[in-house]
């Protein structure tokens, strides 16, 4: 049998396998054992020591390299960590998944690029150790674990308030009858049967809940626990002087893991890592920019330029990678003399509220005062230096809040399925934009 | 009954009027009522908006004489509780609000320039689908209707969503209003199986089908949706008796299974705009006082009874208005 501290390392299996590490020292030392694990793993790849983990440091970054590597790596080999799934590594995955979560949380915290994708190599790190179980393992261990997450059998929606919150679940995606959420077949039955017609309901018991729903529940519960945990680590460390060097140490390392990803396939999907600040391309913009850069109509005039436009115009031209650096900077930082702003920004924003029925500055010519806000200068006309941080200059708007303040924006397109931000959008579009003028220059050179 | 051309802007004398003879305190619901410490009051006193803010009363008694003496052109009270809400400080709760105003509502079958007898009875119908889902699927209970003048607001004060976050209130928005169309293939074991939503009795796909079925009973042909054009349009204006009888499958063969995919995503990228979701995600909103006047249209916002019976234009129309020549 499978222990549920394979998936769930924060169970109480996991909790008895960390008490009994003993020294902490160890972590660090070479592992005889861990390596024999490794090697003997089925299909692992072994031509190459650096493959091979030596200790529960090495093992943790392992598994970090193994889900960056997964997502962005066209030749992602995965014999090359076939040891993550060899079910024997159990005691010192547990281990590395605390040491990961605890050097996360004492150097970056919750809210860190860190620890998004701590939270995230769990989530897939379980969805793929389940896919190699037989069924019936696969549905025990999953009851197993759900049982041992959720008490009740009546599981009100709002139990799973902070998954939703953190939109680690729709709403969408669960099964809702009178506040509660059906996982259980007899339930569902009972509650349904009589309302289904001309089709058997146990199937659609199975396509719509099934084990695809219980685990799909079961696998965001741990990774928002794992969340909390790197918070509780946080806070904890924050009340102590000095934490562990060998966690900083790791915590260094795994940075550097997330600096090479980005060199190599430019972020975690997200593109914005590997732009700079150059001139603005239209071209480029997605779609709900495209729409306000031809002018709104009275009613979404101000939101749509003062809170949509400005912040995007301006990150796109001064600091495009914002996202991903995730570090506070005023404009000042990128554009000392503000002539960009001057001269490229403002024209931008005013030639698209010039262009709004009526034009937004004549009519409510107080909101010139709103835009400069919004980039950072303080309630005043005009950007001037010595009130710069007066205010925040405002970041992008996310698809998500598009959509809830300016929902008539949102058309979006093929690209728009892959963004969450529509700054992240013009990365990504400057990004190929700039690989196809590569190719097309290697392609003349050699002709 | 009194026609919307009557509704014009109220006079201060009528103000006046209203609030020292028609006004009583007592229509002040309770669920404000009893909470009156705890809530932010705000006042727009010359018609430009609710700017004399961060009003509070220890009792009832207090703002009645407050609504006596200076007769506002509006008068609005938040929907979040706090321990000190001079400051707005102490956050405790906030009510979880959906705004439908009708005119904001993105198909109306009326092309009345602001609000009229048609587009206020669509929004009442929107708001009974909402209330709806609130109760069968996130079977909250504590559920209040106010008529706010141009449109509804639905106030749910249920301890299970009153301390949630606004990412919380945001999904529940969009799970209420239809704002995404429900996955249609599901894999089994062996097999793909794929249910339209309409075929889905319960949940969400069952909410987003009453969405659609909302949407396409109410366009015409001058109404517009996201790479919906004429012809298509046209079709589905041609074949929505079907729908009127629940007969989604033939409706969905009549038009063609691609050309229904289009519709189906116009509708869902257009359902966003059923309710104001800025207003349903602001933990801090005041919202129009129950009982208070609209005094830009001339009707009270009133406390609704029963949403199925509801008209505006019997239950909320001041005594003034009968009086004008």
């Amino acid at each position: 049998m499978v222990s549920v501290a394979f998936i769930n390392p924060l169970s109480d299996e996991g909790e008895i396998i960390v008490r009994e590490l003993g020294d902490f020292g160890r972590v660090l030392s070479d592992n005889d054992d861990l390596m024999q694990i490794v090697t003997g793993s089925r299909s692992q790849e072994i031509s190459n020591d650096s493959f091979i983990p030596r200790n529960y440091v090495d093992l943790a970054i392992k598994r970090i390299e193994w889900f960056v590597k997964k997502k962005n790596d066209r030749n992602f080999d995965n014999n090359q960590y076939d040891f993550l799934f060899n079910t024997e590594i159990l005691k010192f995955d547990v281990i590395a998944f605390y040491l990961l979560c605890q050097a996360v949380g004492v150097k970056y915290g919750p809210n860190s690029r860190e620890s998004r994708v701590m939270v995230e190599s769990q989530g897939k790190l379980i969805e793929y150790r389940l896919e190699k179980l037989s069924k019936n393992v696969r549905e025990e261990l999953v009851t197993n674990i759900l049982n041992s997450l959720i008490s009740s059998t009546h599981i009100k929606w709002t139990f799973f308030e902070d998954l939703i919150s953190s939109k680690k679940l729709k709403l969408q995606d669960l099964i809702l009858d009178q506040g509660e959420i059906i996982l259980d077949k007899e339930d569902f039955l009972e509650r349904f049967s009589h309302k289904i017609h001309g089709r058997k309901p146990e199937k659609m018991y199975e396509a719509l809940i099934g084990d695809r729903i219980k685990e799909l529940v079961m696998i965001k519960m741990v990774m928002q626990n794992t969340e909390n945990y790197i918070l509780k680590v946080g806070e904890k460390s924050d009340r102590e002087i000095e934490p562990n060097p060998i966690l900083l140490e790791l915590a260094d390392k795994i940075s550097d893991v997330l600096a090479a990803s980005v060199r190599s396939y430019g972020i975690g999907g997200s593109y914005s890592g590997s732009v700079k600040a150059s001139a603005l391309n239209p071209k480029a913009f997605p779609p709900c920019v495209k729409k306000v850069m031809e002018g709104m109509k009275s009613g979404g005039r101000n939101d749509a330029i003062i809170m949509f436009l400005t912040p995007f115009i301006s990150y796109a031209r001064l600091y495009p990678s914002v996202f991903s650096e995730n570090i506070t900077k005023q404009i000042s930082d990128i554009d000392p003399s503000l002539s960009i702003v001057e001269n490229e920004v403002l024209p931008l924003i005013f030639g698209a509220a010039e262009r709004c029925t009526p034009p937004l500055f004549e009519d409510q010519p107080q909101d010139k005062v709103n835009l400069n806000a919004k980039l950072g200068f303080g309630m005043h006309q005009k950007p001037d230096l010595k009130n710069e941080g007066e205010t925040i200059w405002y970041t992008p708007m996310s698809c998500e809040k598009v959509k809830i303040h300016l929902p008539s924006l949102c058309k979006p397109d093929e690209n728009c399925k892959k963004i969450g931000n529509p700054l992240s959008y013009y990365n990504m579009m400057i990004w190929k934009v700039r690989k196809e003028a590569k190719t097309e220059s290697t392609t003349d050179n050699n002709e | 009954m009194v026609k919307i051309e009557y509704l014009t802007p109220a006079s201060p004398e009528e103000r006046k009027k209203y609030y020292r003879e028609e006004w009583d305190i007592k229509q002040i619901p309770d669920f404000i009522a009893h909470s009156i410490q705890e809530r932010e009051f705000g006042f727009d006193h010359v018609g430009r908006g609710p700017n004399d803010r961060y009003k509070v009363f220890r009792n009832t008694d207090l703002l009645k004489r407050f609504l006596k003496v200076r007769t506002p052109f509006a008068a609005y009270c938040s929907v979040a509780y706090y321990d000190k809400p001079r400051r707005r400080d102490k956050w405790t709760k906030a009510e979880l609000v959906f705004d439908v105003d009708a005119k904001d509502i993105p198909i109306r079958t009326c092309e009345c320039e602001g609000v009229c007898e048609i587009c206020l009875n669509e929004a009442r119908e929107i708001v009974c689908g909402i209330i709806d889902t609130l109760k069968q699927d996130l079977g909250l209970k504590n559920i209040h209707i106010v008529y706010s003048g141009r449109g509804y607001h639905v106030r749910v004060l249920d301890d299970d969503v009153t301390q949630v976050n606004s990412d919380v209130r945001s999904q529940i928005v969009k799970y209420i209003v239809g704002a995404e169309v429900p996955e249609n293939e599901y894999s089994l074991d062996y097999e793909k199986v794929s249910y339209e939503h309409f075929v889905i009795p319960f949940g969400y796909p069952n909410v987003f089908t009453e969405r659609v079925k909302y949407s396409i009973l109410h366009l015409n042909e001058h109404s517009n949706l996201d790479e919906v054009n004429k012809k298509l349009l046209k079709d589905v204006l041609k074949y929505r008796p079907l729908i009127e009888d629940n007969n989604w499958g033939m409706f969905k063969n009549k038009i063609g299974p691609l050309r229904y995919k289009k519709v189906v995503n116009g509708i869902a990228s257009m359902n966003m705009s059923l309710v104001d979701a800025k207003v349903s995600i602001d933990l801090k909103r005041i919202l129009r006082l129950p009982s208070s006047l609209h005094s830009m249209v001339s009707m009270k916002c009133t406390e609704v009874k029963n949403i199925e019976t509801f008209d505006p234009f019997k239950e909320a129309v001041p005594k003034f208005v009968y009086e004008r020549k």
